[in-house]
């Protein structure tokens, strides 16, 4: 008697789904408490529905990719996608074991900076910024995938933000279109002051001369990984947690 | 087409991904199907009214799409009958680990669903849609998504470790 018929289930889902009229589904609260195999069933789809929602979650976090906005919007990718980055015409040995050099210089924790050609100086340098530093508002501010024009005209994005046993370190990258060149930085806090660990600087390629469109993050988080580790940082931070640590003023 | 119109469709991306996702079961694909029916969209903008859920009407869109694609890929892999499907899982499901929720096992035991089915619970239980919004992108009668959404269960929840099945 106490069984549920095919019917049954389909009124228990109904409960579950948020379907019937409250006194229908004050009916089957009512019925629930002395049919306890009604019950488990119940529990059960509550705990498959849990189950597929969380399942499929995590992408309602990521940004709508850029391809996508980009067609809906009717427009072209500029603000964040960056004519393709040449590598040099030749991998020469020299270069591949410069690269290498940066690679080891930092896994062991080096602060490096690669620059080329020459360095303007208003780019970023490693060591602490000034209290004035223009970037700091940004740093302080600004999610991870929204980007801002500074004053100079350099437009900075910020890539993503990792915890670290002190505090967090943002990967930016500011984009000095004028002189062609871009940098990419790893910039780190400990709730007080800004510290540039890494940067890593290239020429942007001539638009003539690209074949193809890069976004703009690329291969500067594989090479800041090596001092992520080494840093034991933490997992790139979901939107909410870095709303909270913007929230926090990047204390932990 | 305006603005607003665009600025809504983008809004609406992350939750079209997840439907796709939960149909598609494929990152990649179901992407490509996002952006195929954001296309269409664009296209037959003038037909969506003003007013009603846009969510729907692409959620339709997605599904019809879906299903184009399935025809033209029906030579593909091998039909399972999911009303016959946790029969032949008997024990193995009682046996999963703590960790049967786990991503790759909710995928898989959607995928193992028909395709009906899958449907109907993708648009319940994970877009939260009533049966009556379900039955509406379905265009079919809302009897029929309560009792496809019954068979799915019957199906998923062994699948899941959650049940044992049929309980008569």
């Amino acid at each position: 008697m106490n069984r549920p018929t095919v019917m049954d289930k389909v009124r228990l889902a109904a409960f579950v789904d948020g379907e019937l009229t409250p006194e229908d589904a004050a009916a089957v609260v009512m019925h629930l408490a002395n049919h306890p195999q009604d019950q488990a069933y119940v529990d059960d789809v509550i705990a498959a529905n849990a189950a597929l929602s969380q399942a499929y979650t995590s992408v309602m976090e990521e940004p709508v990719p850029d391809t996508m906005r980009h067609l809906i919007m009717g427009t072209t990718p500029a603000t964040n996608v960056l004519p393709f980055r040449t590598k040099p015409v030749v991998r020469s040995a020299a270069s591949l074991l410069g690269g290498l050099a940066v690679g080891a210089a930092l896994a062991a924790g080096l602060v490096v900076a690669v620059f080329l050609p020459a360095v303007d100086p208003h780019d970023l340098k490693p060591g602490p910024m000034a209290a004035d530093f223009p970037l700091i508002p940004v740093l302080t501010s600004l999610p991870s995938g929204a980007a801002q024009v500074l004053a100079d005209g350099a437009e900075v994005m910020i890539l993503a933000t990792v915890p670290t046993p002190t505090g967090f370190c943002r990967e930016i990258e500011v984009t000095h279109a004028e002189a062609g060149r871009l940098q990419a930085a790893l910039v780190c806090t400990d709730g007080a002051d800004w510290n540039v660990a890494v940067v890593l600087a290239e020429n942007l390629a001539d638009a003539a001369d690209a074949d193809g469109f890069g976004t703009a993050s690329g291969d500067e988080a594989q090479s800041f990984a090596p001092f992520l580790d080494r840093i034991n940082a933490g997992a790139v931070l979901s939107p909410q947690e870095e709303a909270e640590a913007i929230t926090r003023g990047w204390t932990r | 087409m305006t603005d607003a119109f665009r600025r809504d469709l983008v809004t609406l991306v992350p939750k079209l991904r997840r439907f796709a996702r939960s149909l598609v079961g494929n990152v990649q694909d179901a992407d490509d199907l996002v952006q195929a029916a954001c296309e269409k969209a664009l296209r037959n903008a003038e037909q969506f009214r003003p007013g009603t859920r846009m969510d729907s009407w692409m959620y339709r869109i997605i599904q019809n799409l879906w299903l184009d694609e399935r025809r033209r890929t029906r030579t593909q892999g091998t039909a399972i009958d999911p009303d016959e499907a946790y029969l032949s899982d008997e024990g193995k499901a009682a046996r999963l680990p703590e960790d049967r929720m786990m991503l790759a096992q909710v995928t898989d035991a959607m995928e193992s669903l028909s395709l009906g089915q899958r449907e109907v619970l993708a648009l319940v239980a994970i877009e939260g849609l009533s049966y009556t919004e379900a039955a509406e992108i379905l265009d079919l009668p809302v009897g029929t998504v309560m009792s496809r959404l019954s068979r799915a269960r019957e199906a998923l929840l062994p699948k899941l470790g959650l049940s044992e099945g049929r309980r008569q």
